[in-house]
């Protein structure tokens, strides 16, 4: 049941400096880039980064570089999304966007870059941390987010959603399908298989 | 409506342009709708001349949304193959010309935040059929026209219907006052690049893009097999037991075609990759956009619309 053989499920790889880029943006779900993110050759100096630090007291901002080896820090996902938008709004052509970070984080970097007219050759993504996932109800249309069982009732509808690897670029979210719809009550027990 | 079979069409109309440019229009034989043409398709037109039957590609300039005509702009060039020629001095209004239906190999990207339009010469055809569209969807767009200085005046009438509040430049200048790597360093995120002219301009465009950071996906180019000519060689197709000559001025498709053998084929600029054939024997001089340089480096393979053979002789299974 962990891979269910779905071909829309992300596949991710650790990150790669690309060369043919011109600017480098790196964007981090936390303090520092894990080692499981990216190859020990992996120029981090060669980037600007972002990063998540979850706390209130972010240090008061210079007048920041918008330059290789500045490091930016914000004090959540949320405020570094906002930033982003502004930012890709004044790019130009030649950016590259590397991610590390849950896939909530990472697929909202996607849309933002899908809306700023990036394409996936623009973009190199690495999956690190928590395997919980977004899961999108395909019956009342309700985002359930957080999900790390094989089965989970729905935030919308209450519905028991069989959660699937059909995953959805548009939504950033996985596909959950009533799990009883042909045996009404029958529900299999749920195992915790997203930690 | 699928459109299979060729066309017939009637010469309509001829406009003289430029002492070099006519603009033809052409509808349909039998009268009627033609079939819908995006903007950046184009049309072969199988072009019967005294001595040779030619097929040459025209881009269309006509709105994708003007079913009754289709019209194409056609520059005489001096070193002409026949097929310019033909039509600047051989067809006159009431003609008939066999077409076949419109293929779009140079189509506008539908995410595209911004369009950059660079067209060289007489490549400012399918540009033309894209502005319309550009306009009427009030789609972010700049173009930029490279052209000698006697055919200025010319372009800037083709361009002048779109030009009011847009940006529109004719860089009279040549190749050498244009700045390229300028314009291309300051595209915003989702810009995507469409050149169409001469070789040298495309490759130049394409490799300024690269080196900028564009990705490929970004970067489209349209050819027109504008260097045909070459060496004289002897093709030899295998499956078949014939041997053709192929002449300076010919390509190799219009070499076995002139034998009466119908050898695939679609866009004849080198672009769609339809008339790739096997190569047994031979070295090939790769002219053509579709092939990966791996490929090329193999030898394995010709796309008889543009390449031609380096060696005396090419085997080829066909």
């Amino acid at each position: 049941m962990t891979d269910q053989g779905i071909k829309s499920r992300p596949k991710y790889q650790r990150l790669a400096l690309d060369p043919s880029g011109r600017h480098h943006l790196l964007l981090i779900d936390g303090p520092a880039l894990s080692s499981e993110a990216a190859d020990a050759g992996f120029d981090i100096a060669a980037c600007e980064t972002w990063i998540v630090i979850r706390r209130s007291a972010v240090p008061p901002e210079p007048i920041l570089a918008e330059a290789p080896g500045a490091i930016r820090p914000f004090r959540s996902t949320a405020h570094l999304f906002s930033a982003l938008q502004d930012r890709l709004a004044r790019e130009t052509m030649g950016l590259r966007i590397y991610a590390a970070g849950t896939e909530d984080f990472l697929w909202d970097i996607h849309g933002i870059a899908d809306q700023a007219g990036m394409s996936r050759q623009e973009l190199r993504f690495c999956h690190v941390g928590s395997k919980a996932r977004r899961i999108f109800c395909v019956h009342c249309r309700t985002i359930t987010a957080g999900v790390k069982t094989s089965i989970v009732a729905c935030s919308g509808c209450g519905a028991s959603l069989f959660v699937r690897d059909h995953f959805s670029r548009r939504l950033a979210a996985f596909m959950g399908v009533q799990v009883d719809a042909e045996a009404p009550g029958e529900v299999p027990d749920a195992e915790e298989i997203y930690a | 409506m699928i459109a299979d079979g060729p066309i017939p069409l009637r010469v309509h109309d001829i406009e003289s342009l430029s002492p070099s440019l006519k603009r033809f229009s052409l509808t349909a034989l039998h009268g009627g709708e033609l079939p819908t043409a995006a903007p950046g398709a184009h049309i072969m037109l199988t072009l019967r001349g005294p001595d040779r039957v030619m097929k040459n590609a025209y881009s269309l300039v006509s709105p994708a949304a003007c079913r009754d005509r289709y019209q194409i702009i056609v520059r005489h060039v001096a070193q002409s193959r026949g097929g310019s020629a033909f039509l600047h001095q051989g067809i006159r209004p009431g003609d008939v010309i066999e077409a076949a239906p419109p293929v779009n190999l140079f189509p506008l990207s539908q995410s595209a935040r911004k369009h950059l339009l660079i067209g060289g010469g007489i490549g400012i055809t399918p540009l033309l059929s894209y502005l319309p569209l550009l306009k009427a969807r009030g789609a972010r767009f700049e173009l930029h026209q490279i052209s000698s200085a006697e055919d200025v005046g010319v372009f800037e009438r083709l361009l002048a219907p779109f030009a009011p509040g847009q940006e529109i430049r004719i860089h009279g200048g040549g190749r050498g006052a244009f700045d390229l790597a300028g314009i291309l360093s300051r595209q915003p995120l989702g810009t995507h690049l469409y050149v169409c002219g001469p070789r040298p301009l495309m490759d130049a465009a394409a490799s300024t893009a690269a080196a900028l950071g564009w990705p490929p996906g970004k970067v489209h180019k349209e050819s027109f097999g504008e260097a045909a000519g070459g060496l004289p060689f002897k093709a030899i197709l295998a499956r078949r037991g014939i041997e053709i000559d192929v002449g300076e001025t010919q390509t190799l498709l219009e070499a076995i075609e002139a034998t009466g053998i119908a050898a695939p084929c679609l866009c004849r600029g080198g672009a769609c990759g339809e008339c790739r054939l096997p190569v047994i024997e031979g070295e090939v001089e790769h002219r053509d956009d579709f092939l990966s340089a791996e490929e090329k480096a193999a030898q394995s393979a010709v796309m008889t619309c543009v390449s031609r053979a380096r060696s005396a002789r090419l085997v080829i299974d066909f």
